[in-house]
């Protein structure tokens, strides 16, 4: 439901509620469940802001990475809890062609494209409705924006169930042909960031993952037996990123996008990534009906400012973050993420908590 | 790089009998299966006899566990490519030179269980270790984190290393054990630094009559399934990352068997997990300090009363009082106060006919504007938008207004 119910949880003290440039206040909106969980989501880039869950001791903290106030979600620079698109992920040399046509985009990552470039739907401002027990946010991208090809019209559920599963249910469509790749980019931390994330024990059900090169762009697909990247059965993050693995150095740790095994029904998110973290017993279940999962293992929070007095730190969070494979538009899978006008767009992905006892 | 023609001989040189070193080598077999790697593993049934001479040996490489001093003099003078595997230690200088090591990270084995103690209320610990010998110099390296937090805690650190229990002077043992479980303040968490070590607890707690967990909440390390079956209680356990460890090792023997060249790597393992049973499910109380402020600001919260009040009221710091909520609240005292504050606004919201600026000076709120943004942050409405929730959900029942943070 979308909450009003009693307090049960820490507040974070630097919060303020802004003026937004256009003369409207940003809003939070609160879906909380029978099980203590809330989740706070703003209408500014849809972003996720919270989620204020408890531990095995009952303890009730927030798992999600975030800015001390709403200002940060104004630019964002590392993509906090956001909403991801049109692109989500690279698009080599901000550039590609689409029935004949070449399109440049916005280029904000060295000569590359990342993440819907300047006009990224996660600085918009979305339109936010209550939709039975879920948080409807809708959002119109205009042709040109970023570069890209066709006005789009985007439409994000966010759903709380009882049993701590938060189901994000993209849906898209466009008026003209385009790229699209969208996904929710939260950086969770399931010790409520008492600590890094080394501790965190992961798997993925994955048999292969891209290799990138300096800029992240894929260069092509290897296997994960016998590397780092093996995830098949649960090993501990921070170990892995001691590894030596030349991927590991070229990415300064995970930033790598897996793939994923086949989808046998569209309409059904299968899991394909658990993370465990022993200390607090919360374990994080990833179900989801994209092709691809990108593990990034928050490389670049270093002097990140957040919610407490000291700034983040290298590892402090990690992404998740289901989609379409980076840079697929520039290749031979071109097809498969063109959004064209009479068709719908659809994707699905669900983060389920459960506590170990 | 094709293994396929002829396979790489590598010995493990593992003790066979103890839970921790099989699952290691468990993790060894997992890697190379998931590689397909063919190795022809050379395990003895003691790895002890194999030390003599084991530098003429005409292998290609050797996995050992350095716990053990004579394995590492042994290996000290090897040719071939040699990966450890062990303990951590608090002190670099207790490593092994230029050898890659893979260890189990006693610190944070120690630290988790006692986490887990700490957070089911207990507030005084100690630790059952074993005499010391050269063979379990990572008993020592448990008994230092175990110092170590206690140090930083500013608590009393008992520790007991015991007598090693064998048949003869079992009695002697058993006895020895009870009267220091008897002269142990309670109720009190122990760390046993084995599961082995916890069970003889056990049951000394047992014949002493000492009741586990109410008076003495035990875990042991290991997460042996044995420990959970032998007694009438079962035993909590931390999970040590021996299969990751075992991953870890083949890895970086298998790059070394490919000619990379490694720096002198050191990987460290975080434990597993926690496995939390019968022996160490204390039900938490509020400490006498939290319960006393608690009562403070229920009655006062909407006073506009401040943490440095309820400190003296409660009669501590306040740095300490915000260390005592932070444990068992998880957040702090302005939190604690403001749930009181927010959860009286939402009452008056819900049963009476005040205006905003009203109940914002009932509820102790600085300003009106205040109030509103806690509203907006805390429950993504404004007051008033709250009210028209009410007002429209009043067919169902409202929510009834609970002490917060229960």
């Amino acid at each position: 439901m979308i909450s009003n119910d009693p307090m049960h949880s820490t507040l974070s003290r630097h919060e303020t509620i802004r003026q937004a440039p256009a003369g409207r206040n940003y809003s939070y909106y609160t879906l909380s469940n029978a099980h203590d969980s809330r989740v706070v989501i703003s209408d500014l880039g849809a972003n996720l802001i919270s989620w204020f869950a408890r531990d095995r001791y009952g303890r009730v903290q927030d798992i999600l990475l975030g800015y001390p106030d709403v200002t940060g979600y104004e630019t964002n620079p590392v993509y906090f809890g956001g909403l991801i698109g049109r692109w989500a992920n690279r698009i080599e040399a901000a550039r590609f062609s689409l029935d004949g046509v070449e399109y440049r985009v916005d280029s904000n990552e060295g000569r590359n494209h990342l993440h819907g470039g300047d006009a990224g739907f996660h600085l918009a401002l979305w339109d936010a409705e209550r939709d039975g027990d879920g948080l409807l946010m809708k959002y119109v991208s205009h042709e040109g924006d970023g570069g890209f090809p066709g006005t789009v019209r985007v439409a994000v559920r966010y759903c709380l169930d009882d049993q701590d599963a938060l189901t994000i249910d993209f849906s898209a469509t466009s008026d003209a042909p385009t790229p699209i790749n969208l996904t929710s980019h939260p950086y969770f931390n399931l010790n409520g960031g008492t600590a890094d994330i080394y501790d965190h024990i992961l798997s993925i059900e994955a048999d292969s993952y891209l290799t990138i090169d300096a800029s992240a762009i894929p260069t092509g697909r290897a296997e994960v037996s016998g590397s780092a990247f093996d995830f098949r059965q649960p090993a501990p993050i921070g170990p892995r990123l001691a590894w030596p693995d030349p991927q590991l150095k070229l990415g300064h740790g995970f930033d790598h996008c897996y793939c994923l095994p086949p989808l046998l029904n569209e309409a059904e998110p299968r899991e394909v990534a658990t993370v465990f973290d022993p200390g607090s017993g919360r374990q994080l279940t990833v179900a989801t009906t994209a092709p691809g999962l990108q593990f990034y293992s928050g490389n670049f929070l270093d002097g990140v400012q957040g919610r407490k007095p000291d700034p983040y730190r290298k590892h402090d969070g990690f992404c998740l973050e289901a989609q379409a494979f980076p840079n697929q538009i520039n290749g031979p899978d071109k097809e498969a993420v063109i959004l064209r006008p009479g068709q719908v767009f659809r994707q699905i992905t669900r983060y389920a908590l459960s506590l170990w006892p | 790089m094709s293994e396929t023609q002829s396979s790489y001989r590598v010995a493990l040189l593992f003790n066979a009998n103890k839970i921790y070193d099989r699952e290691i080598i468990t993790g060894i077999g997992d890697y190379l299966r998931s590689t397909r790697t063919g190795w022809d593993l050379f395990l003895e049934e003691d790895y002890r006899c194999r030390l003599n001479g084991i530098e003429r040996w005409q292998g290609h490489g050797i996995i050992a566990d350095f716990d053990d001093p004579e394995v590492s003099a042994a290996l000290a003078r090897s040719q071939l490519p040699v990966v450890a595997v062990g303990g951590s230690y608090a002190d670099e200088s207790d490593y092994p030179d230029k050898v890659p090591y893979v260890a189990t990270d006693n610190f944070k084995l120690v630290k988790l269980a006692l986490d887990h103690l700490i957070e089911s209320g207990l507030q005084r610990f100690a630790c059952f270790s074993l005499p010391a010998a050269p063979t379990n110099r990572w008993a020592q390296e448990r008994e230092k984190a175990f110092e170590f937090r206690m140090r930083q805690e500013g608590l009393e650190c008992h520790i007991y290393r015991g007598e090693k229990t064998y048949a003869p002077s079992w009695e002697t043992t058993v006895r020895q054990q009870m009267e220091w479980l008897q002269s142990l303040p309670k109720p009190i968490g122990i760390v046993a630094v084995t599961d082995a070590r916890a069970l003889q607890l056990l049951q000394a707690c047992l014949s002493a009559d000492i009741a586990v967990p109410e008076q003495v909440a035990l875990i042991g390390i290991d997460n042996d399934p044995l420990a959970r079956t032998l007694t009438r209680i079962p035993l909590s356990s931390v999970a040590q990352g021996t299969h990751e460890m075992g991953m870890t090792a083949a890895h970086l023997m298998h790059r070394m068997l490919h000619g990379v060249q490694l720096d002198p790597t050191r990987i460290v393992i975080p434990p597993a997990g926690i496995n939390v049973m019968a022996s160490s499910r204390h039900e938490p109380a509020n400490h006498p300090y939290v319960m006393k402020a608690r009562h403070f600001i229920r009655l006062h919260a909407c006073h506009g009363i401040r943490t440095e009040q309820v400190a003296d009221y409660v009669g501590v710091s306040r740095s300490s009082l915000e260390m005592y909520f932070r444990r068992s609240r998880g957040h702090s005292v302005h939190d604690e106060i403001l749930h009181f504050k927010l959860a009286a606004a939402q009452q008056l919201l819900r049963d009476e006919n005040l205006s905003i600026a009203e109940i914002a000076i009932r509820c102790g709120f600085s300003s009106m504007q205040y109030m509103h943004a806690v509203f907006k942050r805390e429950l993504g409405c404004t007051p008033r938008g709250y009210q028209e929730q009410l007002a429209l959900s009043s067919d169902e029942p409202a929510h009834p207004l609970n002490e917060t943070g229960q």
